[in-house]
Order: structure tokens, then sequence, then C-alpha cells
């Protein structure tokens, strides 16, 4: 059990889920969040092998919250200015635009030479001796930015986004600005996305331009569609479950339970799973497993008395 | 004494007979783990080293094993990216518990890998690392893949000796892949110190197809030598649109291109090619004959420079393991301990293998760096009809 | 910068675009005639690439699941050209059929069809993965007795370009007279254009809108398996994936040239190709990112793209 929680982030990959889950709630489909995570894993492998010399022993906890600070600020600077012009786009056309910039973003990271290029940045310092110490960032984080949505969805931006999700025009003809909302819900995604990178940065030990690409976009709507985009539950219920399930059973498939092709195919068909969950969802359950209605459900019968 | 006193001192015997039968039961084989590519694109350089690493395994168990104690692989898949290597080698390390682990394929693997069993302490030899650095990841780090910084050099020899007038080279390389990058830097200092002119160098991507754009910047300078650092399948693209656009000259090419596995991709262009060697069939000593012979058998051709290297790389671990054995037994050490004794034995001797006679040097904070005595170089030859070729060895 | 190089430099932007192009030929017609982005395209056209393969005899090597498995027969290259464009004609009807129909039965949104075709291409690119590895695969070569290289210059001052580039040029040039044709002189064409403007009223009037859809996907899918193949032939089949990295960069290639515009498709094609082709030496690491910065730029400044016309929301 332990080794399978060391061996995978799935609670980080949450956290990410809730990035793709921000923009959403606006009604706007945006998978700039790879983007932002590669940016913040950089950041933090940068600052952690050349400006902060690695000493002997465990690097200090403090300086990768600095880093997760660091990295969140940045992102939101850049999710700030690219924001600004690409949100005025609507639907498919945003989409595209944040497919683009996650795209460009690899194309630089792969060239620059304090990037590390092609190699990336290796040897990253750990601040934990054993990777399940790395739940003492990945819960909080995990924690706090689901208080962080559950308040907003109740706050008045909350339900300006929740508003111009359902109808832009008439929300806009009611004085809600749509541009600064949405790139509100755009650099706060942004900003959570750079500080999850800068903490998988230290726990995957290595960084190059492989991490953050479109195959994590295709990921992450797989978690919101399947898991629900209603309601800040459902993203992290689906990014919870779709990336535990396949290592459970990836465990299990080494336990001579399955017959060989089965766990040959939950270890290595991942994605082809992913993509027919992401078409069945589509069409059987578009707004996901866990939607607002089914939460009232639960929440009426756990109020009965008796 | 009572019944129950004399039938419980009965039970007691017996139990702690067993523990002793069990105790003086033959010792398990030694687990030596393989991760190497044995799914995605470079899986058939994998493939090559998996079928080496089983001849040795095959080899040394029938030729005693460690001192009477059989070994065995396990095998866990790499595959041709960073996180699946991860994962491998730490189902090795803490599931499988094994005494070294023999991998990655590819040197990009093996920054991103190593250094999990660095911090382990388990000893890694890379059979076909040679970028820049491997060695330096840590103490537990080693390679028997001579560096490209020995090898590739060769190359660029052996083309001036068949083209005396050779002046200009152009040199290409995919930039995003750790080893192409650090290979193509060797050959460009080689470029210089050799007094030849370096005229342009053009980078492309391991996952390019087209390389029109670069193919006409190098023929602008009209080179007598092009150099090529990429991998099976870019690499060999780029060789067959280049001659498919009229370079009549001399081609160089990599460690990434060492296999005859570019040759259905550019058939009748892949003729010519020189490339570096580590290994050559023809090499003659009692265990690279014997290893041919069982690699003929099965495969009915020479084997490849990946799978002696993969074979080299299970025989340091055996004979270590002897020497270490003779030292001080091994079955009584416990596995953290043996890991670091192991490692210290590996880097400190010298083997006679198919590759030649090797030993390592080291340093401070590195692993075992391989010192080999004898360098190849080889040039393709393709059939007329482009469907089977050889590496044929120039010096 | 001499004539002669200039020349080279365009005649490659040309060989590429015209790749693109003929693969965006495809995308965008689906987008003419339904308004969604049809991200299986890649996928498709990948099937195609496999299918060609196997119809001309040849073996699958030994990652996969029917590792080493090989048709008992083989085709020459152009029916097997053929025949593997129809093969993934086919897989363009049932993903139509399965993922895309029951979406329109229900007026979803055109970002909720993205999203699933997104999710198909996915997987039929994993599954084509699973099923026959990642290695590369070339075609029997057809061109085989022709010169390797068209000279376009002089002796002196040689200026080449591969057959086979050549040759997709002038597939893509007849592809696109074609379909121009279809949609403005035939009858269907009128027909689709209808169905285009107005699904409901259409069909209301007495089109079979279904069959015109289906026959969209059908025409859309072998357009890309003859590109899969043709690429395919001129650069081998480096791996399921290629169809994926084909499907972003054709993104890029379709709104330049505006939206379900045909000629656009062409007219953005050759614009990226020139684009790529004319990248400084110096900077050609960073050649990749130029199609995805010409998108940013476009849906930022002209979102119809060149030949489109302006979206008017209507309220």
């Amino acid at each position: 059990m332990a080794s399978f929680l060391a061996t995978y982030d799935f609670l980080l990959v949450a956290v990410l889920a809730l990035t793709l889950y921000l923009p959403l709630m606006a009604g706007q489909l945006s998978v700039a969040s790879p983007g932002f995570y590669a940016l913040g894993g950089y950041i933090a492998a940068i600052m952690s092998t050349k400006i902060f010399p690695p000493g002997p022993g465990l690097y200090p906890v403090s300086l990768v919250l600095l880093e997760m600070a660091v990295a969140a600020v940045v992102s939101g600077v850049l999710g700030l200015a690219v924001g600004v012009p690409a949100l005025r786009l609507r639907g498919i056309f945003l989409a595209l635009a944040t497919i683009a910039f996650v795209q460009i973003l690899g194309v630089v990271a792969l060239n620059l030479d304090v990037t590390g290029g092609a190699i990336g940045i290796f040897g990253i310092p750990q601040p934990f001796s054993s990777a399940i110490q790395y739940m003492w960032l990945a819960v909080p984080l995990l924690v706090v930015s689901m208080l962080f949505v559950a308040r907003l969805e109740r706050t008045r931006t909350g339900r300006a986004l929740v508003a111009l999700r359902e109808d832009e025009l008439a929300a806009a003809a009611m004085g809600i600005n749509p541009t600064y909302h949405k790139v509100l819900a755009f650099t706060t995604s942004a900003m959570l996305a750079g500080a999850v990178g800068a903490v998988s940065a230290h726990f995957i030990n290595t960084w190059n331009s492989r991490q953050g690409t479109f195959d994590t976009s295709v990921n992450l709507m797989a978690f919101v569609l399947v898991g629900g985009s209603r309601t800040f539950v459902g993203p992290v219920v689906g990014g919870l479950v779709l990336t535990a399930l396949p290592e459970a059973l990836r465990g299990i498939a080494g336990v001579d339970v399955l017959p060989a092709w089965l766990a040959a195919f939950l270890r290595d068909g991942r994605l082809i799973i992913f993509g027919i969950l992401i078409a069945i969802g589509t069409v059987f359950f578009p707004h996901g497993l866990i939607t607002p209605g089914l939460l009232r459900r639960l929440g009426r019968r756990g109020a009965r008395p008796g | 004494m009572s019944l129950r006193v004399s039938v419980s001192i009965s039970t007691i015997a017996i139990a702690v007979l067993c523990c002793a039968m069990v105790g003086l039961a033959a010792d398990p084989p030694i687990p030596i783990g393989v991760s190497v590519a044995q799914t995605g694109p470079v899986a058939l350089a994998g493939q090559e080293q998996v079928l080496g690493a089983q001849i040795a395994e095959e080899y040394f168990n029938k030729h005693g094993g460690v001192n009477g104690r059989p070994i065995k692989l396990i095998f866990q898949d790499g595959g041709s990216d960073e996180p699946t290597a991860i994962n491998a080698f730490q189902n090795l390390i803490n599931v499988a518990k094994v005494v070294g682990i023999m991998g990655p394929s590819l040197s990009q693997q093996a920054f991103a890998a190593d250094p999990f069993a660095v911090r382990a302490k388990v000893p890694v030899i890379g059979p076909s690392n040679t970028a820049k650095g491997i060695a330096q990841i840590g103490e537990f780090v080693s390679r028997v893949s001579s560096p490209v910084a020995i090898v590739a050099p060769n190359a660029v020899k052996a083309a001036m000796e068949i083209n005396k007038d050779l002046k200009k080279v152009a040199v290409l390389y995919a930039q995003n892949d750790a080893f192409n990058k650090s290979e193509t830097e060797t050959f460009q200092q080689a470029v210089k110190d050799l007094k030849l002119e370096l005229a342009t160098v053009q980078t492309f991507q391991t996952t390019d197809t087209d390389f029109t754009a670069q193919i006409t910047n190098v023929l602008n300078v009209k080179p007598d030598l092009v150099i090529v650092s990429g991998l099976q399948v870019d690499g060999a693209n780029l060789v067959k649109q280049l001659r498919d656009l009229g370079y009549k000259g001399l081609i160089v090419g990599g460690n990434g291109v060492n296999t005859a596995a570019i040759f259905p991709i550019c058939k009748a262009k892949c003729d010519g090619i020189l490339i570096a060697q580590a290994y050559s069939p023809a090499y003659k000593s009692k265990i690279n004959d014997e290893f041919k012979s069982v690699y003929k058998d099965k495969q009915k051709k020479d084997p490849p420079q990946f799978s002696a290297q993969a074979f080299t790389g299970i025989q340091v671990f055996v004979e270590a393991l002897r020497a270490l054995d003779k030292k001080s037994p091994i079955a009584k050490m416990e596995l953290a301990a043996l890991r670091v004794e192991l490692n210290k034995q590996l880097i400190s001797g010298t083997y006679d293998t198919p590759l030649g006679e090797i030993s390592f040097t080291t340093g401070p904070g590195m692993g075992g760096e391989i010192v080999q005595k004898q360098a190849y170089v080889a040039q393709i030859k393709m059939d007329p009809d482009g469907t089977k070729g050889t590496f044929v060895f120039v010096k | 910068m001499n004539r002669t190089f200039l020349l080279q430099q365009v005649l490659n932007g040309l060989a590429i675009g015209s790749v693109y192009a003929i693969f965006a030929l495809g995308y965008t017609l689906i987008f003419s005639v339904l308004r969604i982005i049809n991200f299986t395209h890649g996928a498709i056209f990948t099937i195609g690439a496999y299918a060609t393969y196997a119809l001309t005899g040849s073996q699958f090597g030994i990652n996969g699941l029917l590792a080493g498995a090989a048709l008992p027969f083989r085709l020459p290259f152009v029916l097997a050209l053929l025949g593997g464009s129809i093969v993934a004609a086919l897989a363009g009807v049932i993903v139509e059929r399965l993922a895309f129909r029951p979406l329109r039965a229900r007026g979803a949104d055109p970002l909720l069809t993205l999203v699933s075709s997104l999710g198909v291409a996915v997987a039929l690119v994993n599954i084509t993965q699973y099923l026959f590895g990642a290695e590369p695969y070339s075609y029997p070569d057809p061109l085989q007795g022709l010169p390797s290289a068209v000279n376009f210059g002089t002796a002196a001052a040689p200026v080449l370009v591969r057959t086979v580039q050549v040759v997709i040029f002038g597939v893509s040039m007849v592809m696109l007279v074609l379909l121009t044709y279809l949609m403005n002189a035939t009858r269907t064409g009128k027909a689709l254009r209808a169905v285009a403007e107005d699904m409901t009223t259409s069909s209301l009037l007495g089109i079979d809108t279904d069959r015109l859809v289906l026959l969209t996907f059908v025409i859309s899918g072998f357009l890309g398996g003859v590109t899969g193949t043709l690429i395919g032939l001129s650069v081998g089949v480096a791996g399921p994936y290629f169809g994926i990295a084909f499907g972003l960069k054709g993104l890029a290639v379709i709104v330049l040239g505006g939206l379900g515009d045909i000629p656009g498709a062409v007219v953005g094609g050759l614009i990226i190709g020139l684009a790529e082709a004319f990248v400084p030496a110096q900077y050609i690491a960073y050649r990749e990112a130029v199609p995805f910065a010409l998108l940013f730029v476009v849906l930022l400044v002209r979102p119809q793209g060149l030949l489109g016309r302006a979206q008017v929301q209507k309220v």
C-alpha cells in the first residue's frame, strides 16, 4: 500500500483537476494549466538547484514553500498577460488558444539553457526522506484549494462566474463584467497550477519539457468530465479515482489475480480507458458523475434522523 | 515427566529441526534487476539488450553461477520515457529487492532514474548510456558503455582516411534528447581538434519527420562530411532525405543509429554510413567466441553492440559477486550491506568481456567510468535491393 | 540571399505546406458542414496509414498485441492506398455514429463535441499502438523507378525537391479542385451547404441530413487515409502518435485559413509551410512553435481566419 502511495502523486493531480474546474465555472474551457504546471516546476527546479545551493541533508521545507509562492506569483503574472487578450475569445477559440499556449511553452522550455534544454533539470533536492512524507505538502494543498473553491462558489464572485457560464450575454447585460471575472478565474487557476508544479518537481526529482504537455490536458479533461463539472468535489474525486484506480489495479495485477492480458491492459492501456471515458462521459453524463443534485440528495439522506 | 511436557518438548524440537533444515536448504538464486526499453520506440534496441542479458544469465548459471549459487534476472520494463524507468527502478529496489540493476536504455532515462538508486544505495550498471556525466550522477552509478567522448572521434578519423581531401563538415543533432546533445558536443570538438572546418550546425527534434529545411541549409555549405546525431527513426529518415536530395559525400552516424533497425527506414540509402562501435564480433577472445556462438545459434547472425554490452553488464555483476563472495560470504550479508559492498567490488575489478578488456576509473562522488582498451569503426553495407545490410568493420 | 536559395526555400515551404493542406482539407470539411472540430481526424489519418501498410502484405513488428501479424495477400501500393483510405473512411463513419451522433441529437455545445473528439482520438491512437506497437514502418516503395528528387533549377544551381513531395503537392491540388467542384457545382454540394447553414430547416425541406452527414464523414475519412499514407510514404510511419501531432498542427492550419473554408485550408497549409521553411537557420530549434504562435496571433487578431467570414453572434 505504501509503495503504491509513494509511486503516485494522485493527490497533486487532484489539485490540478481543480485548475481546470476554475475557468470551467465561468463556462470557459481552458487547457492552459499544464503550461503553468510546467512553469512552476521549472521555477522550483531552477531555484533549488541553482539559486539556493544544495547542502548536505534534506532541503528545508520552508524553501519549498517559498518556491511554491514564487511559482504561484510568476504563473499569476503570466496568466494575466496571456489571459487578458485571450479571454475575449469564446468557446472553441479559447480552447484552441490555450492549446497553442501550452505547445509554445513546450518549445521554449526545450530550448532555453536555464531550463536545461532537452535534458531538463535533474537531481532536484528532496525536502523529505521518503516519498510518503510528501503528504505533508500535498494534503494541505488539496484541502486549502478545495476550501478556497468551496468558499468561492458561495461568494458573489462565484455566483457571477456561474451566471457567466449559464448565459454570458444575459450576465453582461445585468452588469457583470465578463472579462474581469473570466480573467480572475483563469489567473487563479494559473497560480494554483504553478504551485502544484513546484511541489511535483521535488516529488519527481527531475523536470523537463515532457512534464505538462497536451497529454496532461487530456487526463485533466477526463477527470472533470467523469468526476463532475458542476461542483468542485467532482474534479477532485475524478482525479483521485482515475489516477489511483489504475495504480491500485496495477498492484493487484502483480498478485496474479487477473489474467495476464487484462493486467497488461490496465497497466499500459490507461490512455485508452481515459479516452473512452471522455467520449462516453460527454454523451451519457456531460455534467459528470458527481453533480450538485447528487450531493444534495446525499446531504438530505444524511440529515434524516433515526 | 508428564505427557504434556514431553509432547511440548518434542514439538519444539521438531520445529527447531524444521527451521534448521529450511536454513540448510539451497540458497535462493541471487536476484539481479534488468530495466531496459521493452516497449516504446526504443524497444528495438531494448530487445537486443534483453537477449544479451538472457544469454548471460544462461551462460553464467551454466558455469557455476556465483560460486555455486545461480543468479536470476528480474525484468521490469523501463519503457522509452523517464516516468516508466523511474517506476521500474523503484519496483526493482523495493519490491523485487535486487542486489543491483542493469539499465536503463537511454541516457535521458538514466539522469532521471539513477538518482533513486543512488539514494537507495543500489549499484546500477548502464549498458548503453553514453552521454557525458552518467557516472557522475552518484557513487552507485557505473557504465559499461564507452562514453561518446571516447568513441565518436574514431568515426570522424575513419572518414578522413577514406576521403583524404575532407575539409568541410556539417553537423546535425537532435536537440530534445540528452544523449544526442552530449554526443554532438563531442563530435563538434573532434572536428575542431582534427583541424576541419565546421561549416554549419543544424538542429532537429527526435519527433521530426521532415528535414528539408535543415538539409537545405546543409547542402548550401557544400560539406564533404555530414555528422548525424539522432535516434533510430529520425536519424534514418534524415539520412534518407539527405541522399534523396542529392548529397553524395560521407556520412558519420552516432550511437543512436547504431542498429540494424534503421535498415527498413533508409533501405538502400543507408549504405556507407560510418559508425563508431564499442563492440566487434571479430574481436578474438574466448568469451567473445562463446558469446557469439550462443547468439548465432539463436538468431542466426552476429551479435549487435547492444546485446554485447548487456551481456557484459551482467558479467560484471556476476564476477564481482564471485569475488566478493570469496572475500566474505554474501549469503550471510544483509541486503543493504551486500549492495554497498557489491558496488565497491565491481568498480575495483577488471574483466575480460566480449567488448574486450575493461576496468573502471572512479573519483569523488561518482561511480565507475569504463576504461575499454578496444575501439572499432564500422561502415554499413546494404544489398542493392535495400532489404538486407551488414556492419562491415573498417578499423 | 541569392535567388537559388530563395527558390529552394519557397519550394520547401510549398512541399511542407501541401502536406498540411491535404490534412486540413478533411478537417475543415467537417467543420464546414457540421460546425464541429473533429480532432479524431488525426487518429483516422493514422488508421489509414496502418491499414495501407497491412494491405501491402507487410508484417507488423515485435511490439503490440498483434506482433508479427501480416495479411495473407499483398496488394500493389496504389490499391493498398485506396483500400487503406476506405478503411479510414469506415473508421470515420463508426466514430460519427458512436460519438458524434448522440451529441448532435441532443443539440450539444460544439465544445463538448471537441472534448469528445479529443477523447476518441487519444483512445484510437493508443488502441493502434496497443495492437501494432510503436515501431516505425515503411511502405514498399512504389516510386522506386523514378529519380528521388526533381530538379527545379539548373544543373549548375540545382534546386531539388523530393519526388514524393512533388506527388503530394500534386495530389493536394487535385483534391482541392475536386472538393471545390463538389461543394459548388453539384447538387450534393448544394445540399451540404444547406445543411451547414441550418440543419433543421434543411431537413424540413426534405434533405436527408443524416445521409449527408454520413457522406461528409466518408469523404473526410477517405481524405485522411490518403493523407496518412502519403505522408507515411514520404517520411515513414513513425508510430501512431504522429497522428496527434498532426491533429494539433492541423488546428493551426484550419484556423489560419478560416474554419470551414475549403480553399482556406490549402492557403493556411501553404502559409504555415512557408513560414516554417523561412525560419532562419539559427532559430531552427523554435520552428515547432511557429504554427502555434501563428494560431495564437490569428485567434487574437482575426479569429475567422484569412478567408473566413466574421462570425456574428446572434442574440
